[in-house]
């Protein structure tokens, strides 16, 4: 039986966070918006519930007066990703 | 990517983590200021050494490289800005840092304790320099800086044949083609 896919990482811009965090130490806000291509809005939401679940942490600093936010996966993010990459080649597979 | 909940088919999927993971190589950050910073004050020391050394005071040459405490803090100044305008840090930009780090502590105590050995630290100093350069030209993809590494390595082992004096001038000269030369060639392909 086919693992069910997990649905916070089967959103496209959530997916795309996740990609570049996995590849990545750490990723400033800023970057994560243009690469993904999304609005500060969306991401700054699907950046929360990627938090709420644990698998990202967020970091708000300051450079000067400028705020800095800056993401980076975590372990339980981790495990995420591989097993949803794991669960999409059992798709591709079947 | 603005929908969030677009209905991916597991093709889809594997090639945006595939598309993002592309967007995030080639950004490992190439530092030609330390380099430059570091080859200099070296630079300068080494044959500043030599000089106060065989022309003038032997017992105050070695106060020269006082210079490099200046050159330890505007690194860590720089090293800090540098962090706080990044937009992203990549897992080699991270070893890389570690690896420097990792020298200042091999080498640390042949300042520290150098004059148990009468001062004849060049090889223990120029040797692990050298692995490092070597290995920062592996992570970068810059071919000066193996030579660069190669260049310590052969200049540490000249020292263990040398006279204590002339391995400031082979220390000087390495530093030359170690940190300078493919210093401003990495400037210069920005």
């Amino acid at each position: 039986m086919l693992k069910e896919l997990d649905p916070l990482l089967h959103s496209q811009l959530r997916l795309g966070v996740m990609s570049i965090l996995m590849s990545v130490e750490s990723a400033e806000f800023t970057f994560l918006k243009e690469k993904t291509n999304s609005t500060a809005g969306n991401l700054s939401v699907q950046l929360d519930k990627l938090s709420e679940a644990g698998y990202i942490t967020i970091e708000k600093s300051f450079n000067g007066k400028k705020p800095l936010t800056t993401c980076r996966i975590n372990r339980k993010g981790m495990k995420a990703f591989e097993d949803y990459v794991n669960a999409l080649k059992d798709y591709i597979k079947k | 990517m603005e929908s969030e909940n677009k209905n991916l088919s597991p093709e889809q999927s594997l090639d945006l983590i595939a598309s993002m993971i592309r967007q995030t190589q080639g950004n490992v950050s190439s530092g030609s200021f330390y380099f430059l910073l570091w080859g200099w004050v070296i630079t300068l020391c080494n044959f500043g050494m030599y000089i106060l050394a065989k022309f003038y005071s032997p017992s105050n040459a070695a106060f020269i490289w006082t210079l490099t405490i200046p050159a330890w803090i505007i690194t860590m100044i720089y090293a800090s800005r540098q962090d706080k305008t990044r937009s992203i840090t990549t897992h080699l930009d991270k070893i890389s840092m570690w690896l420097w780090i990792a020298l200042g502590i091999t080498i640390l105590p042949s300042w520290i304790f150098g004059s148990v050995i009468d001062w004849r630290v060049n090889a223990l100093v120029l040797m692990p320099v050298g692995m490092a350069t070597f290995v920062s030209g592996i992570i970068i993809r810059f071919k000066p800086l193996l030579f660069g590494g190669i260049t310590f390595w052969i200049a540490g082992t000249l020292c263990f044949i040398v006279s204590p004096l002339d391995q400031y001038l082979i220390g000087g000269v390495a530093m030359i083609f170690g940190y300078l030369l493919p210093g401003y060639m990495l400037r210069s392909k920005k």
